[in-house]
């Protein structure tokens, strides 16, 4: 093996980055991991345990773990943390009744040690539905603004229509990307 | 890439020389050797199937996207192109009118199913809440539903305090499902469901049913469940034997699981798709029929 290709061999380990996404059950994780992957989106069941794909953009690996949300799944959450670059939080912005919830699970996750580098986006999901929360009543209702112990940012998108998930994870990875690999 | 050259002329000229060669030889047309040869079922239906649909004959091949009140009429039609004489092949006719009941069938099948997919959960509609009622009702009878919205819904194994959610992809396929295996299977689903709420072993009934009526769902949008359905019904296959279909699948799941005993729920992913690969598997076998088969044997 000559040295460029141990080079090349790091630079590729390099751009690897492991997303995370989180949030209560129905929030629409695993609708926005298949719309984002291309995938038909129509016939998606509840998330028992996780999905994961791994799927290249603008030139990094991501690996990107989809973990189930109802409450009897949070516990496992924590098996999940390990060396996490970007926490992806998933709100349904038309559960105003679960809103609290929502929010004191978020600030639980931002305590954890393990994703104390983890750069955070909050998608507030199902902006096409109706009775949607905007996107700033919804950074209200999770009180983003006192985070300060994360890079984070809202994004409204919907991921039936597939509106804004390009922006949002366009915007973890330059954050990501941005704090581990530009200090060569 | 010979592969594909071989395949081509064979499909294009060689497949209907030999089949003008036999039918020389033994004055039967290639449904009638079909017909008469293979037993009623997946290997005769399949293979008149394949024949219908590589026909050169407009009429055979159309006769698979007929309407089931005018397939009578469309035997007829075939067996005057085909030029066979009744009197000598006297059970052709009514083989021939079941393939086309069966293959039919299962295309409107595959209609009624999504449309039930498509149906959306409604909470406005009597119909759809009284259904989950009855579900509770049939799985929990000693227990009373404090309200409509509560966490009681865990019980039976649902994620939150309304059902509702649970329903999206599946619809009220998911539901209807459900309540099938409930209602026509109690005492296995209360058996299933004791399996589930093991505090080890333990799986959210409900959504693992949604899981497999979507397991289901594929299963048959891919066609695999075509050989199932010519096995085990002789005429059209409807809604009842989809559902009958989703039985097998609950509870040879629960079998499945428990004998697997898997370490967290967190790991079920891997273990539907090892179940799906067993089913697949199941399915490509000629003779293969999936019955909910009770082991006290009283049913």
């Amino acid at each position: 093996m000559g040295l460029l290709t141990i080079l090349k061999k790091m630079k590729q380990k390099e751009r690897e980055m492991r997303l995370l996404m989180l949030g209560l059950d129905n929030a629409g994780k695993t609708t926005i991991l298949k719309k984002f992957n291309g995938e038909d989106v129509s016939t998606i069941s509840p998330t028992l345990g996780f999905n994961i794909k791994t799927l290249e953009h603008k030139g990094f690996k991501l690996n990107i773990w989809d973990v189930g949300g109802q409450k009897s799944l949070r516990s496992y959450w924590r098996n999940y943390f390990e060396s996490t670059d970007g926490l992806v939080w998933v709100v349904d912005s038309a559960d105003r009744l679960r809103m609290e919830d929502c929010g004191q699970e978020l600030s639980k996750l931002l305590q954890e040690e393990r994703l104390a580098g983890a750069t955070l986006l909050v998608f507030a999901n199902k902006q096409d539905l109706p009775g949607a929360l905007s996107k700033d009543a919804i950074q209200e209702a999770l009180a983003l603004d006192e985070i300060k112990s994360h890079h984070w940012c809202i994004i409204g998108c919907s991921a039936v229509t597939g509106e804004n998930l390009l922006a949002g994870v366009d915007w973890l990875l330059d954050d990501i990307a941005a704090r581990i690999f530009t200090a060569e | 890439m010979l592969g594909y050259i071989w395949h081509y002329v064979y499909s294009s000229f060689l497949r209907h020389w030999l089949k003008w060669l036999i039918r020389q030889v033994t004055g039967q047309c290639e449904l009638q050797r079909i017909c008469s040869t293979y037993k009623p079922g997946a290997p005769r239906t399949s293979r008149a199937e394949h024949s219908l649909r590589s026909s050169k004959s407009k009429v055979l091949r159309e006769a698979l996207e007929s309407n089931r009140d005018k397939l009578e009429q469309r035997v007829e039609e075939i067996i005057k192109v085909k030029n066979i004489k009744p009197q000598k092949d006297p059970l052709f006719k009514g083989s021939l009118h079941v393939c086309l009941l069966q293959i039919t069938g299962y295309s409107s099948l595959c209609v009624s199913v999504e449309d039930l997919r498509k149906k959306v959960f409604d909470s406005e509609d009597q119909d759809h809440e009284a259904m989950l009622f009855n579900l509770w009702g049939l799985l929990m009878p000693t227990v009373k539903l404090e309200s409509r919205m509560t966490k009681q819904w865990g019980d039976i194994g649902f994620q939150g305090d309304d059902p509702k959610t649970d329903f999206r992809g599946m619809g009220m396929l998911g539901l209807i499902n459900l309540v099938f295996f409930s209602e026509n299977y109690t005492e296995e689903a209360r058996q299933v469901l004791s399996h589930a709420n093991h505090p080890k072993l333990g799986y959210s009934y409900a959504i693992v049913g949604i899981n497999l009526t979507e397991m289901a769902y594929s299963l048959l949008r891919s066609g695999a469940l075509k050989s199932h359905f010519y096995n085990t019904v002789e005429g059209t296959p409807e809604l009842q034997h989809f559902h009958q279909l989703y039985c097998y699948l609950a509870y040879e799941f629960d079998k499945f699981w428990l004998a697997e005993e898997p370490e967290s729920i967190m790991h079920f992913n891997q273990y539907r798709e090892k179940f799906h690969d067993k089913i697949k598997t199941l399915l490509q076998e000629p003779d293969v029929g999936l019955r909910l088969t009770v082991q006290s044997g009283k049913k």
